[in-house]
């Protein structure tokens, strides 16, 4: 029960770093901005400003 | 009728009214048209019914500039051509693609869509297609497209029965032409190879070579020197602007829940309106989402992410005020432009067992590709935002312009150019009708007649134009 809950735990962990690229790439703060005032590129994602606020 | 050498057809008395010369879906689809009007054609095909080391020797050759496939491993020399290994991805080129672009150098056909609509019916029949479906409006500048993921057309396998019954097309196997003879306003024959050796001539009043988009460059180029210049009097683009479609894994996507539909293997197509890559002034492209890319261990996680793990994209899509749906590989096809100097020539120094000097293929993206990549990619990415169907992701190899990595697709086996379709004869080896300028008598069938490569897999548009080719040769011979 404590190791399904423990793998659970690091899968979770390990998925959240994962799906959360786009914000940890804003604190590296390689930004390009576009010709639309809403869009950012941040690391290479696309994202829209309020994204990252 | 099936023939399996030279020396069996000669004995036949068989007269064609046409040589058509290669048995893939370009040869037989034209040799098909032909019979159905009545008309004698021998079909020949270099190699016999199934790949053999031997025939599939004569392909090999040199890529010179940037890497490429074996050339005796992209192509397939047998009974049904390359269509023997097709994966059977179906798209005609675009309207667009037909017309030429101001900021493209020799861009734009003699011929536009329209030309080849009316062969779009039959094309579907070949192919066992359904009439594609409308393309969908996804953003301002891009639309979802339909690619139709068809079971592949063995075009041997299909015909071979049709074509073994028929009294009026010779199919000749194990039988090539390695020259085409010519006087600069005729050809007046071919010098046949059969079962590794010489094998006579073939005379007919009409010719039409359709061996691939590698092999019609250099057999008229052979046929060319040996008849100085005979052949193909006006031989400026010979072997020139020969394309492929350059594709590689350019980014990353989050997808929003059901923002628009996946096809059965959950993939979707986008491509970019006519206006924005005229505006951009880019090359036509198509950008591929690959929800289910992976294998093995990365399909677990990818599968985790994208469904057992809902509090973790909930997570995430509450960080971007959004549904996420899973995680998705961008890939990314684009139209390489027809240049000069990527080209077919003929080796100085190899040759293979029947004489023919192998192929030098000169070949190498340049800027150009950069940009559609980079650009596209940015494009797609902004739009994808804007509309709120995900947040796209461009690979650092892309955004910093280096080296193309290794271990990914390269292109797509599709080989077009090198006897481009134009009605200038220093830029085009055919005129719109596929005849070889100054030539009365000789045409070429498949994708080397391709002016531009547009963003689509090649084969329903080769199926297509054979078929206008069929018919034109018909009309051609009835009126004469």
């Amino acid at each position: 029960m404590t190791e399904a809950r423990t793998k659970r735990s690091t899968r979770r962990s390990f998925l959240r770093t994962l799906l959360a690229i786009p914000a940890a790439a804003f604190f590296f703060r390689n930004i390009r901005l576009t010709e639309h005032d809403d869009i950012v590129e941040v690391d290479g994602w696309i994202l829209k400003r309020s994204d990252i606020l | 009728m099936i023939f399996h050498d030279a020396a069996a057809y000669a004995a036949s008395g068989f007269a064609p009214k046409v040589c058509v010369i290669g048995a893939g879906p370009a040869g037989i689809t034209i040799a098909r048209r032909l019979a159905a009007a009545g008309i004698p054609v021998a079909l020949l095909e270099a190699g016999s019914n199934e790949w053999t080391e031997e025939s599939q020797d004569a392909y090999k050759g040199m890529t010179i500039g940037d890497p490429y496939f074996d050339l005796d491993a992209t192509r397939l020399r047998y009974f049904g051509g390359s269509s023997n290994h097709w994966a059977g991805w179906c798209r005609i080129l675009e309207s667009y693609d037909f017309e030429p672009k101001t900021y493209i150098q020799n861009s734009g056909w003699p011929i536009r869509r329209s030309d080849i609509e009316p062969y779009f019916d039959e094309t579907y029949d070949i192919l066992g297609l359904s009439p594609f479906r409308p393309d969908v409006p996804v953003t301002d500048n891009f639309r979802l497209f339909q690619v139709i993921k068809s079971e592949p057309v063995r075009f041997g396998e299909k015909y071979a029965a049709e074509l073994g019954a028929s009294k009026t097309i010779a199919v000749v196997l194990n039988t090539e032409v390695t020259e085409l003879s010519g006087d600069g306003r005729s050809v007046t024959g071919g010098k046949l190879w059969s079962r590794g050796q010489a094998a006579g001539e073939i005379h007919a009043p009409y010719f039409v070579v359709a061996t691939g988009g590698l092999e019609n460059s250099r057999l008229l180029l052979w046929s060319n020197d040996r008849s100085n210049g005979g052949v193909v009097p006006n031989a400026a683009a010979l072997g020139r602007y020969w394309m492929e479609h350059p594709m590689y894994i350019t980014g990353d996507a989050l997808i929003t829940n059901q923002a628009f539909e996946l096809d059965h293997e959950g993939e979707a197509f986008f491509m970019p309106s006519p206006e924005a890559i005229a505006r951009l002034e880019l090359p036509n492209f198509h950008v591929q989402l690959e929800t289910a890319p992976y294998r093995g261990v990365k399909a677990m996680i990818a599968g985790m992410a994208c469904y057992a793990a809902p509090e973790t994209t909930e997570w995430l899509s509450h960080k971007l005020g959004q549904r996420l749906q899973c995680t998705a590989r961008v890939h990314m096809d684009w139209e390489q432009l027809p240049r000069e100097h990527n080209r077919v020539a003929l080796s100085t120094t190899e040759r293979d067992a029947a004489g023919v000097p192998r192929i030098d293929l000169h070949w190498k993206k340049d800027e150009s590709d950069r940009r559609v990549m980079l650009e596209g990619m940015r494009l797609f990415g902004e739009e994808f935002a804007r509309k709120d169907l995900g947040r796209i992701h461009i690979s650092e190899w892309v955004r910093n312009g280096e080296d193309y990595p290794d271990g990914m697709e390269i292109a797509g086996n599709h080989h077009m150019g090198g006897t481009r379709m134009s009605d200038d004869p220093k830029l085009g080896v055919v005129d719109r009708d596929c005849k070889v300028h100054g030539m009365s008598n000789l045409f070429v069938g498949g994708s080397s007649v391709f002016a531009t490569s547009g963003q689509c897999t090649p084969t329903t548009t080769i199926v297509t134009l054979a078929l206008r080719l069929g018919e034109h040769l018909s009309r051609t011979i009835s009126n004469s």
